[in-house]
């Protein structure tokens, strides 16, 4: 990609015989947020590494502003990393952690301290520039370490799941604090992050790493509603799977699961790897409704079954539904018992369809 | 057996048994000793007498087993620095083997390889002769001070350096990582970042070290037995000839005072950092 800021091309890494990156492509724009996404052991670790310099690339080339960089060592690479345990120096101060990398650069003094003194301000970590890191709080210490990696300016600001030891609260501040933080700043950032959440709130694009390979690159809202393969729409929370027959009819292909549900007629495109006469189909818990089981409504899939389980985590009840020998978690806000027949009714814009058998693979590079 | 205080007494009481017969007893008589005159009498005398007698012998031994403890942190920091920061795997998977040896040797054994290695024709001379570094003319003898130095640090570093790497290696990798993301190279993360983290490990390594190497007798003796020479030598020397205990224990005295020092500055360190060894 023409002006990219960050460039991964074919890049495959391996721990011995172990191929952890399998020749995978990336484009990073100037100032974008990326989110490496996956669960663990994808490799989305293994890249950032490999980006910042700690794991050597076995082939493929990483470049910078046009410029290989893959053969350099990691303090030759001009990014900043965030490690997931910060990483601070113990016998340091706050302010000596985040004056390292200016010291390193040959700073004088006076301009180190002036440079950390806008980066305490910065990251409100006013007065604390004197205590040892030691003696800081989690939060804080999550951002003498973000400014540790700030202060130096970097090409590119490297977060290594960053926020994955804080509070589940202080988390939702900080992500906001950081995604804020990089717009002011401009800078280009790439974050590894298991949290599908976290991913969607903070990056402006999101890769979806599966064992190696690129799933599926795009925006939140593209990686949500339009998963690319049955991994991406698991992976985004649509973790309800349902195998229908499918059956040509005229332009469009009339969906349904036999005795267990009613049929709908569906546009042929709307299967992705072209419709086979099985269907499979992801949906979400949430965005179903649960009605009475011989409520044929058009338009929507209606899938008859038994309320086996009910669970209040707030805000709406939660139900296991079986439905024939499978079994689906779905939400509603109406009290139901267990025992009581339900129709989980799917429109069709909630349902995300497959051609069974064929995983549509990772999807087009970006 | 109701008693719970009883029994923890009696399962510690052999091993406080041990270490009171074989070591509290032992200490407070040799110090009480020599403060005491062949007659009995509370003196000073006996530390008179080792003043007079050994003053640059106590002098020498301070300025070896210092020298000696100094140039062993340096060259463990080096072993272990490269141990945790080398990049050349067959390199630093042969360092980790060959620098334990000297562990396994004994300082007689040691002092007696030394003398054949640090004479004047001797192994090391003759091959910095056959290097062409020396002439056979320039060689001279290091049976003296520089050998007993060479062999402490020979037998003590491998100590020092297994404490000192292990530490390392215990070390969150990360902080390694995070300075070398910012643009450190590997001798500037070994002093800044490695070293100041291991700090506590390397003192005691090092005081361990120091008493251990106050204590030795045999590496004096067998490298340069002749004046100046090490406090151990003077003790054994009071006793096996003159059968004077009191100045050889001044002797101890002074040197438990040395270690003593040591100690003290360590656990001084210790409280200052808040109260972490």
């Amino acid at each position: 990609m023409a002006g990219a800021a960050l460039e991964i091309d074919r890049v495959e890494a391996a721990y011995g015989a172990v191929k952890v990156l399998k020749a995978v492509s990336l484009a990073v724009r100037p100032g974008e947020f990326v989110a490496l996404l996956g669960s663990s052991g994808c490799g989305k670790t293994t890249l950032l590494r490999a980006i910042s310099g700690f794991v050597p690339v076995a082939s493929g080339r990483i470049l910078v502003d046009g410029r290989d960089i893959s053969g350099l060592p990691p303090d030759k690479r001009d990014m900043a990393m965030v490690f997931q345990s910060y990483a601070l120096w113990p016998h340091m101060t706050a302010a000596g952690n985040i004056g390292y990398g200016l010291k390193l650069r040959g700073w004088d003094r006076a301009r180190t301290a002036e440079r950390v003194g806008q980066m305490l301000a910065m990251l409100k970590l006013d007065g604390l520039g004197g205590r040892m890191v030691t003696q800081l709080s989690g939060g804080q210490r999550q951002r003498v370490a973000l400014g540790r990696a700030l202060a130096v300016d970097p090409r590119i600001l490297l977060l290594d799941e960053p926020l994955s030891n804080l509070d589940a609260r202080i988390r939702e501040d900080v992500r906001h604090e950081i995604k804020a933080l990089q717009n002011k700043l401009g800078i280009t950032a790439i974050h590894v992050t298991h949290d599908r959440e976290e991913a969607m709130v903070m990056a402006d694009r999101i890769v979806i790493l599966d064992a190696g390979e690129i799933a599926q690159v795009g925006s939140p809202e593209e990686v949500y509603n339009r998963p690319a393969s049955t991994f991406v729409a698991s992976f985004m929370g649509a973790g309800n799977v349902v195998r229908l027959t499918a059956r040509r009819d005229g332009d469009g292909l009339v969906l349904g699961a036999g005795q267990l549900s009613n049929e709908i007629r569906v546009p042929a495109e709307s299967v992705a790897g072209g419709a086979g006469d099985q269907v499979v189909a992801h949906f979400r818990g949430e965005a179903v409704r649960l009605g009475a089981p011989d409520a044929g409504d058009r338009g929507m899939l209606v899938l008859k079954g038994r309320v086996a389980q009910a669970s209040y985590p707030g805000g709406h009840w939660r139900y296991g539904v079986t439905v024939g020998s499978q079994h689906f978690m779905v939400d509603d806000p109406r009290r139901l018992h267990v025992g009581e027949s339900v129709g989980i009714g799917l429109p069709l814009d909630s349902l995300h369809l497959f051609a069974a058998g064929a995983d549509s693979g990772p999807a087009e590079r970006v | 057996m109701r008693n719970p205080r009883f029994v923890g007494l009696l399962l510690v009481a052999p091993a406080l048994l041990a270490v009171g017969a074989l070591f509290v007893y032992p200490l407070l008589f040799s110090v009480a000793s020599a403060f005491t005159s062949k007659e009995g009498q509370a003196t000073l005398a006996n530390f008179a007498r080792a003043y007079e007698l050994y003053s640059v012998d106590i002098a020498f031994t301070l300025v070896i087993v210092v020298t000696s403890t100094l140039l062993c942190g340096l060259l463990a920091i080096a072993i272990g620095g490269y141990l945790t920061l080398g990049e050349n795997a067959r390199a630093v998977a042969i360092l980790k083997w060959l620098y334990r040896w000297p562990l396994f040797i004994p300082f007689v054994v040691a002092a007696q390889c030394m003398r054949t290695f640090v004479a004047k024709n001797g192994l090391m001379n003759n091959s910095l002769v056959s290097l062409g570094i020396l002439e056979p003319i320039q060689t001279t003898s290091f049976l003296d001070w520089r050998g007993i130095v060479i062999t402490f640090v020979w037998k003590q570093t491998p100590f020092v350096a297994l404490l000192v790497a292990g530490a390392m290696a215990s070390l969150d990798r990360s902080t390694i990582e995070a300075a070398r993301n910012l643009g450190a190279g590997r001798l500037r993360i070994l002093v800044e970042i490695v070293v100041p983290q291991v700090s506590s490990t390397l003192v005691v390594a090092l005081i361990l070290s120091f008493v251990t190497m106050m204590s030795v007798l045999s590496v004096p003796i067998m490298i340069s037995g002749e004046s100046p020479t090490m406090m151990t030598v003077d003790m054994a020397f009071r006793i096996n000839a003159y059968g004077d205990y009191g100045t050889a224990n001044a002797l101890g005295v002074l040197s438990y005072l040395m270690t003593g020092a040591v100690a003290w500055i360590y656990l001084r360190r210790g409280i200052r950092e808040g109260g972490r060894p």
